[in-house]
């Protein structure tokens, strides 16, 4: 009993006055490891590989960016494409297209060690509308969107939305697939945003819709569920499971892409 | 719980700050039959509704306890006890999480010669947690429950002096259904319950060899039944191999163990004695829990065709002694456990949604040790205790931390407790607890890098890190008023965590707000102390 008067006492004062500060950890070593960022998507190319590496947790974001790479993509019809280096560790496509239903095969090689990756890109669902969402909270209302499109019938289908209130991007992961309400009209909210960044009257909210595959889900809901560490944290952290064999970290996610904007009035 | 008093009514209670109790009890027929009810309610969050900010929350805790027992005869004797629970956290409407147990229990009692007593037991327990989410448009409520029957019989027989023989059998029919949403939103592919039996047989005996050994042995040999109703899909790794559908009330795989035990007692002189222990303990429900706290969300699956019980052998060795007549108490033990078949689940599984939650499970195996301390002053103004505990517990599962061997996230190093009471004379006492452990074991980011725009942590080992130091002293002082007569009552003032400590709940990564090119480290501490009134009472 009195140890569930005190986990009361502690849902109490977390509501009331849970307290922060800023602390700072002993620096840990870190193995440094190449990041590759590649997307292609249903728009007409270019499309881009980033190729990075990444840094110890304390250091500055500045991460070194790798120009000496070699990249190749090619698809299962048999079209090749050697990327071509453009600035910043930022490689370019010249020939491949983004095809519903396509295999794209992704192979990177920095400083002789072979990356390889492989994606194919859903077909399309629509996004045939924005909706707000108002429910109020302790008197005061609250927004959040609710992306209108109609899951197909086949289970399987995985969704991320990118949130941007006034063009600010909103960090939190909004990654669904059909797990929940297979060939339904979507009535789930994306997030309303964080302490930080929440949806208020006379904002614009754009939200970008990509269909994305099973393994670019993975990726993004394995993020979703890292919250800190302790007992108040969420499930033990680690780096996400990514389709890159090779030991690099990353994503390839060959997805498609709609954006629509709602501006928020005065009720 | 006690029975109740079968010669008069007793009214016990206590009014507190952020909880009261009340209790009842006395005789139904006088020196045969007597009851027991109490109740407990906790009610922080009336003093959230007075602010304007938080009048919506809704955080409550209640129970009741309710136990009669009726003597038939010299020789029978019939126990009943109820337990009813709730948990409520809430935000007004829009969001609530409730969960709570129910059992039921009938003991019947008999004496079937001086030396054979048996008792029959029918327990039936309920635990459910229902999750409701309003939000606007969207409704919906995640519900999970695990339902036991379960008919026991226990004897004991005293054979002769140096035999106590306890056999008996154990029947509980578990259900457990797994989360299973309902409103707008519903699980894609139907989700049912899942049954299954388990039964158990059971022989020991306490056997006094001599004066100095003491002898206590015995066997359990537990049987587990995957029950109909269900899919149940066999794994190979990643791939499903076959489906078998069993029909309702027909039985599938039966898993069957034996449970051996042992453990040796020798009395070296008056004051000291030594202790050898072994024991094999089988588990056919498993935990899998989806965050690093333990939450009413965490799902519990039973044995299956991938999953098979869980075993633990412990051994233990210990020695105690008496010290000044009694006065003083010391006890020590060193263990070693080894688990096998642990499970745990794949990185980025969401155990609420998933269709099949046995196709995300990863299987090892665990082992712990340590070095056990306890010492007690049993009497005089000053009594109280200190405990210490430096122990490992570790687990190694394929396909987490790259299969070596991880922190369980319970392993704490150093456990320490101290509680002491000073009783300074009839009407005034002062107590204190102190307690210091290791951090929880957890997993910090070693490095980062940048995708989307975003910042993405890189971790290296898991649970490779440790939650600072927690520790906590808290003092308590209670006033006895004794002298009225019959009616009873104290006072209770108590101060949690008198100096103050900023305990860690929660360490977080994020881009510093005033710098993003820099991450900041956040340590979420709950609060420092926490005063308390109570007033008990009886009559």
């Amino acid at each position: 009993m009195q140890s569930k008067i005190f986990l009361y006492s502690f849902f109490l004062v977390l509501s009331f006055s849970s307290c922060d500060k800023v602390i700072t950890l002993p620096t840990a070593d870190n193995e440094v490891k190449v990041v590759i960022e590649a997307n292609i998507t249903d728009q007409s190319g270019p499309y881009f590989v980033k190729l990075s590496r990444s840094i110890n947790l304390n250091e500055t974001n500045i991460y070194p960016t790798i120009e000496n790479g070699t990249v190749v993509i090619s698809d299962n019809t048999g079209i090749k494409d050697t990327l071509k280096y453009a600035s910043g560790g930022i490689y370019k496509t010249k020939l491949i297209r983004g095809v519903y239903g396509r295999t794209y095969f992704l192979e990177v090689t920095v400083d002789g060690k072979k990356y390889t990756a492989q994606s194919t890109m859903p077909n399309k669902v629509n996004l045939d509308s924005l909706r707000i969402n108002i429910f109020p909270i302790n008197g005061k209302n609250q927004y959040s969107i609710i992306p209108g499109f109609t899951d197909p019938i086949e289970i399987g289908n995985c969704y991320r939305f990118i949130q941007k209130i006034n063009d600010t991007l909103d960090k939190n992961y909004n990654i669904f697939n059909d797990n929940l309400n297979n060939g339904k009209v979507n009535q789930r909210p994306l997030n309303n945003g964080n302490k930080d960044l929440t949806i208020k009257v006379l904002d614009f909210v754009s939200i970008e819709m990509q269909c994305i595959s099973a393994s670019a889900h993975l990726y993004y809901y394995s993020l979703s569920q890292q919250s800190g560490a302790g007992p108040g944290g969420g499930t033990a952290p680690t780096n996400p499971p990514n389709n890159i064999v090779g030991g690099a970290l990353g994503l390839f996610s060959a997805h498609t892409t709609q954006t629509k904007v709602i501006f928020i009035p005065i009720y | 719980m006690k029975d109740g008093n079968n010669k008069n009514y007793v009214v016990n209670g206590g009014l507190g700050l952020i909880s009261s109790r009340l209790s009842i009890e006395g005789p139904i027929q006088q020196d045969k039959s007597s009851f027991i009810l109490s109740g407990r309610r906790t009610y922080a969050d009336i003093f959230l509704k007075a602010s304007d900010k938080f009048k919506d929350n809704i955080l409550y805790f209640y129970d009741f306890n309710a136990k009669a027992n009726y003597k038939i005869d010299d020789k029978n004797r019939i126990y009943f006890s109820g337990y009813f629970g709730r948990d409520e956290l809430g935000l007004g409407s829009s969001f609530g999480i409730n969960w709570g147990n129910k059992t039921g229990t009938i003991r019947w009692n008999r004496v079937i010669s001086t030396k054979l007593f048996l008792n029959t037991s029918f327990i039936y327990s309920d635990y459910n947690y229902d999750v409701g989410l309003k939000n606007g448009e969207t409704k919906f409520n995640v519900n999970s429950n695990i339902k036991d029957a379960n008919i026991k019989q226990d004897y004991t027989f005293y054979f002769n002096p140096k035999n106590t023989i306890r056999f008996g059998f154990n029947s509980i029919l578990h259900t457990i259904t797994p989360s299973i949403f309902s409103g707008t939103v519903n699980n894609s592919i139907n989700k049912v319950g899942r049954s299954g039996l388990e039964n158990a047989v059971y022989f020991n005996n306490n056997f006094k060899a001599n004066q100095q050994l003491t002898l206590d042995y015995g066997f359990r040999v537990s049987a587990y039944s995957i029950m109909g109703g269900d899919v149940y899909n066999v794994y190979n790794g990643n791939e499903k191999t076959s489906s078998i559908l069993l029909d309702k009330n027909s039985f599938g795989k039966t898993y069957i163990n034996l449970e051996p035990r042992i453990t040796g007692n020798y009395r070296i002189n008056d004051f000291s004695s030594f202790k050898l222990a072994y024991a094999r303990n089988v588990q056919h429900l498993h935990l899998l829990s989806n965050a690093t706290a333990s939450s009413p969300s965490d799902q519990w699956i039973g044995d299956s065709y991938n999953i098979t019980p869980e075993l633990a052998d412990q051994v233990s060795v210990g020695y105690s002694r008496n010290f000044k007549n009694n006065t003083y108490e010391l006890g020590t033990e060193l263990y070693y456990k080894r688990m096998q078949n642990q499970l745990d689940y794949k990185d980025g599984t969401n155990i609420n949604t998933i269709a099949d939650v046995e196709s995300a499970l990863l299987y090892g195996i665990g082992r712990a040790y340590g070095f056990e301390l306890l010492a007690k002053k049993k009497m005089g103004v000053l009594s109280g205790w200190i405990s210490y505990t430096l122990s490992k517990t570790e687990r190694k599962i394929e396909g987490i931390n790259g299969g070596n061997w991880y922190n369980a996230k319970q392993d704490r190093t150093h456990d320490i407790s101290i509680v002491t009471i000073l009783e300074l004379n009839s009407k005034w006492s002062v107590s204190g607890v102190f307690v210091y452990n290791t951090g929880n074991a957890v997993t910090f980011p070693t490095g980062k890098y940048s995708l989307g725009g975003q910042t993405i942590y890189q971790y290296a080992n898991r649970n490779g890190n440790r939650m600072p130091t927690y520790h906590r002293l808290d003092l308590s002082v209670t006033y006895e008023n004794t002298n009225k007569q019959k009616h009873e009552s104290s006072w209770n003032f108590s101060l949690y965590n008198v100096y103050g400590r900023e305990n860690a709940y929660r360490i977080s990564f994020q881009d510093d707000p005033l710098d993003s090119s820099k991450t900041q480290i956040i340590q979420t501490a709950l609060f420092r102390w926490v005063p308390s009134i109570t007033y008990n009472f009886k009559f």
